[in-house]
């Protein structure tokens, strides 16, 4: 099993990779088109995967992927599936700030409790951040990319005195007592 | 037919306890400010079990005529807030309020009087032995009947609408919860056209100081009637089991998938394990049977019906359709369902 390592590959100068992980790819594009246009202080490379793990033959050209973005889209429940068989390709050293969940239709009426919740109890398990976003309009698209932008400067070390652990430490899932009980 | 019976549990006033443990907010503040929500998400307390569907003769304890009236008929769903001063004493006044309202509504915008073409008269009615526990408002059961202006003297006023609010094992800790002078009934179930539901809708919104929303049966709701519906099979034939899917492929996919009983009991009964205590389904062993169902179409077919929306659930008990509709065919398990359903409701409050 090839694990995804963020550590193996010297970082190149001004530049952050951020790697968006979708099972539908459908918000994927749409956010890749956001990042890369609005960013225009640093070079950000968005790479985009249907799953993990990555194809073996072009991981020598690949460059060091300094945040890697799970996009989980509530109304199907194939999306949970596929994150969560994703993520077990990723090294251990990735969850020290350099991933993050991106939940779509947490709003919808017609999901089950059950997905959010089953997002959130991964997340707050593996210490990292869930961000909530809207996939419908341009507005959400445009948020949703901020939010991954600045949490990539960060985890890329292009932001002085923060590092990805500490952003982490305080942007990470948390459940509430009443919910972890069960 | 509002006589002492259902005035009894009318909630005059009662004493209002806060437990310790809230529903969607962590809080230690008095009940009295339930209106005050902290900048917190709900928390919906999931359950994750319940008890397997149990055969019981209803008719015993309700009377049949209407029992008959609530199995013949496609339901559709919304969700009501509790109702403000709802007195189960009053329905006679109900009745006339609600006539008088429709009727106006109806003469709305028109600019000459030339008298209503049709006369509606509504009757508000309640169905007693529906309620399972004490805190269990009792159901009422909304009519509305339309007669030509010109009829015969010997027509009967025909049935154009029908309706009925309930609440079945609702869950305690909220019902103690809600302040004096509310009645939760937050199932509210419809039959009939839409114009006269958005009315008597707006009525209720009106009278009651409450909000009615369309419910949404979500895929967890539906994999649980499955399987309740399922476990039936001993008791009763289901005869099939038939899901329907749609998958968001271009042009959209959709998919039936009928089984039959005797496979799924077996699938269902090694999955299930029966205690002799207490007859209960986890969610676990709900989401394993779903699993095996869909791992079986995908060994046939190579398509993943979980990336997929779960639209439609039917056996010959009854069926639940994801748009909120639903059918319920065989009287001996109306409590079962109508648990599962008022639990789906009382989720939807906004607290």
């Amino acid at each position: 099993m090839a694990l995804l390592t963020p550590f193996n590959k010297m970082p190149e100068l001004n530049t952050a990779n951020i790697l968006l992980v979708e099972n539908e790819e459908q918000f994927q594009t749409k956010l890749a088109d956001v990042i890369v246009n609005y960013e225009k202080q640093i070079n950000v490379n968005v790479r985009l995967a249907r799953k993990l793990p990555l194809p073996i033959e072009n991981a020598d050209t690949r460059p060091r992927i300094d945040l890697v973005v799970f996009i989980v889209n509530l109304i199907y429940e194939r999306s949970l599936q596929a994150m969560e068989s994703s993520i077990k390709h990723l090294d251990s050293g990735f969850f020290v700030g350099k991933v993050c969940f991106l939940v779509t239709g947490a709003r919808c009426g017609s999901v089950s409790h059950e997905r959010l919740l089953s997002v959130r109890k991964l997340a707050a398990s593996l210490h990292c951040p869930m961000l909530c976003a809207e996939d419908q309009t341009t507005e959400g698209v445009r948020a949703a990319a901020l939010r991954l932008l600045s949490i990539v400067k960060v985890s890329a070390g292009l932001v002085p005195t923060a590092t990805a652990l500490y952003l982490s430490a305080l942007t990470r899932c948390t459940l509430p007592a009443e919910l972890d009980q069960d | 037919m509002e006589g002492r019976g259902s005035a009894v549990k009318t909630p005059a006033s009662r004493i209002v306890k806060r437990r310790s443990k809230s529903y969607g907010r962590s809080c230690v503040e008095p009940p009295s400010q339930f209106w005050y929500t902290p900048g917190q998400l709900t928390i919906v307390r999931i359950p994750t079990s319940r008890e397997a569907a149990k055969s019981r003769n209803i008719t015993e304890k309700v009377d049949p005529e209407k029992v008959a009236l609530l199995v013949k008929n496609e339901w559709k769903l919304s969700h009501v807030t509790p109702l403000y001063r709802f007195r189960h004493t009053q329905l006679k006044q109900y009745s006339r309020h609600l006539s008088a309202f429709i009727m106006a509504e109806k003469q709305q915008g028109v600019a000459v009087e030339v008298g209503p073409e049709t006369t509606f008269k509504v009757t508000f009615s309640t169905v007693l032995g529906l309620a399972e526990t004490e805190e269990d408002a009792e159901t009422v059961f909304i009519q509305i009947h339309s007669k030509p202006m010109f009829a015969a003297a010997g027509d009967v006023p025909k049935v154009v609408w029908s309706g009925w609010l309930t609440c079945v094992n609702g869950d305690p800790e909220y019902l103690r919860s809600l302040p004096p002078d509310f009645v939760s009934l937050p199932l509210f179930c419809t039959n009939g056209p839409e114009a006269l539901t958005t009315l008597v809708k707006s009525w209720l919104e009106r009278t009651f100081d409450c909000n009615c929303r369309s419910l949404i049966l979500n895929s967890t709701i539906l994999n649980w009637l499955a399987v309740l519906w399922t476990g039936c099979h001993p008791t009763t034939d289901i005869r099939y089991l038939k899901l329907d899917w749609t998958l968001p492929t271009d042009p959209s996919l959709d998919i039936s998938y009928r089984l039959s009983p005797q496979d799924v009991w077996e699938l269902w009964n090694s999955i299930h394990q029966e205690d002799s205590a207490d007859d209960t389904v986890s969610l676990e062993e709900v989401n394993r049977f779903m699993t095996g169902l869909e791992s079986h179409f995908f060994r046939h077919f190579r398509i993943y019906l979980s990336a997929g929306t779960l639209m439609k659930v039917s056996t010959s008990l009854g069926s639940a359709h994801h748009n909120g509709k639903i059918k319920i065919a065989c009287s001996n398990y109306i409590p079962t369902v109508l648990t599962l359903l008022t639990e789906c409701a009382i989720l939807r409050m906004p607290i």
